[in-house]
């Protein structure tokens, strides 16, 4: 799996690509390791074609971690495979889950 | 947040308990939890729980005996013991013979979630199994083709109650389908089973000496080495380094003799140990030795055992290119390379591409360790704890007066 990095008006947007499972897991815990004071993340999952329960637990960790931070992690671009694990999780109900991630990013700036 | 869970939990020795025990000790661990209620089941006589059990820098945990197997009033009482504590969230750790093995007071007691919530506390279930999918006689509520059909038309009407709760969750991604097609409930969520214990990361360097290729089971019936040795054979004579086939397990009983059959008719070919029976302490270090672990079957059901077994030790694997097997065992995140069923040169084929490149062979043993380690419970807390914020969050946006407005 590849991870990038950009940023945009102080919020860090991560894009995934590829399989997001227990094995790829590291490098997005990683990424939250060199960066704890992460606040407010956008996760572009726009390449991900498939998740297993260590990615969505991973993400997890990651949304609490930018709470604490007093931020948050909204998800965006979800393929349909990917949208039907959040939904079947009901994760889909934690997260803020954005078509693109323009439209993240917007929910971001008018907080 | 202040939680009690229902469950049965050690010294009980109710079922559930066991997981009871390991996902409380994970969510006590979690900084927002407070506190946490036990409100468990009566233990037999001269034995009881500690009445409260408190660890430094973990919530400390309160035991109530609220209920009783087998009793008819076990929803009331919990109820109560709610009333009492004021919980800010309920879970409930049950499956549907939890409360007693007979029909009547099985049934009442799985009225107690929809109990719970009617006194405002958010109530959750964790449901290990579902009506649809339970076998009745098993769980002591067989008898006649009747019987069975009214215990499952009061098992739907039952479900209905449990789904009353605010969250219900189940461990298998199927019950969640089945629920929320059947009783179009959309509060049905997946909540992983969690592993309970961490699983050793693996060490990936082979013994010195022949790389062993090894086949792991009990062998005759779907389970065919003649392949595997005739493979085994086109390996020997390809390759430079040293190998050694390792026939690991004993005859199926259903083929009496099988194992000695093949070792005649392959007495020819060197280097292949046939080590009968495996001993459970030797079992660790015979997949640790090996290269690469093959599956010589014709036929396969789905996912299996040994699969697991060979992953947590970190090795790759060789199996065969079955029906929908590979789709099955990649969905679990393990990997491996492929064969044609019972076909020599394929397989041949394929254990090659690890025997030759250590590189490949330790990233695919890598990758199968974490299929077969699993998610940690402490991973599966979090899940929940997420869902308890939003339904009190969801409850507080409810219950909190309205802001009064401005009037111009």
């Amino acid at each position: 799996m590849e991870l990038t990095h950009r940023t945009s008006n102080d919020t860090d947007i991560i894009e995934l690509s590829g399989r997001f499972d227990a094995y790829e897991v590291p490098t997005v815990t990683q990424w939250f390791e060199d960066n704890t004071s992460a606040k407010y993340v956008v996760v572009n999952l726009s390449g991900v074609s498939f998740i297993d329960s260590s990615g969505l637990a991973s993400l997890v960790k990651a949304l609490k971690r930018c709470r604490q931070n007093k931020g948050d992690l909204y998800l965006s671009n979800l393929q349909q495979a990917v949208r039907i694990i959040f939904e079947l999780t009901r994760l889909d109900k934690a997260f803020q889950i954005f078509d693109d991630e323009a439209s993240a990013l917007e929910a971001i700036t008018s907080q | 947040m202040r939680i009690a869970i229902v469950s049965t939990f050690p010294p009980g020795k109710g079922s559930l308990n066991e997981y009871a025990f390991h996902f409380v000790n994970h969510l006590r661990q979690k900084s927002e939890v407070s506190e946490i209620y036990i409100l468990a089941d009566e233990l037999p006589a001269g034995e009881s729980y500690p009445t409260e059990d408190i660890v430094a820098g973990q919530a400390p945990l309160f035991f109530r005996t609220c209920w009783k197997f087998g009793a008819g009033d076990n929803a009331l009482r919990i109820r109560n013991a709610v009333q009492e504590i004021q919980p800010d969230v309920v879970l409930q750790n049950i499956q549907f013979a939890t409360f007693a093995d007979q029909r009547i007071p099985g049934a009442l007691g799985l009225l107690s979630p929809w109990l719970v919530k009617s006194d405002r506390v958010v109530s959750t279930v964790l449901l290990h199994n579902i009506m649809e999918t339970v076998d009745l006689n098993k769980a002591g509520f067989g008898g006649n083709p009747i019987i069975e059909a009214v215990t499952r038309l009061a098992g739907n009407l039952f479900t209905r109650l449990i789904l009353r709760a605010d969250l219900v969750a189940v461990t298998i991604p199927k019950y969640v389908e089945i629920l929320t097609e059947k009783y179009n409930a959309e509060h049905v969520v997946l909540g992983p089973h969690g592993a309970f214990e961490e699983i050793p990361e693996p060490d990936f360097k082979l013994p010195d000496g022949p790389m062993q290729i090894m086949t792991f089971g009990k062998f005759g019936t779907y389970k065919k080495i003649e392949a595997l040795i005739e493979a085994f054979e086109i390996l020997q004579n390809e390759l430079d380094t040293p190998l050694e086939l390792v026939i690991a397990g004993s005859d199926s009983p259903n083929t009496p003799g099988y194992i000695d059959g093949v070792r005649e008719t392959y007495k020819h070919i060197k280097n292949i140990r046939y080590t009968g029976y495996v001993a459970e302490e030797d079992v660790p270090r015979i997949f640790q030795e090996s290269a690469v672990v093959v599956f010589p079957y014709n036929s396969t059901t789905g996912s299996s055992g040994v699969l697991h077994q060979a992953g947590s030790y970190g090795r790759a694997v060789v199996l065969p290119d079955l029906g929908d097997l590979a789709e099955l065992i990649e969905e679990e995140g393990y990997q491996g390379e492929y064969f044609e069923p019972d076909d020599p040169e394929t397989m041949a084929e394929a254990i090659k591409k690890f025997l030759v490149n250590e590189d490949y062979r330790n990233e695919v043993g890598l990758r199968n360790y974490t299929a077969a380690a699993g998610l940690p419970m402490y991973e599966v807390v979090d899940w929940y704890l997420l869902h308890f914020e939003r339904l009190l969050n969801q409850k507080k946006a409810i219950t909190s007066p309205m802001k009064p407005q401005e009037v111009n």
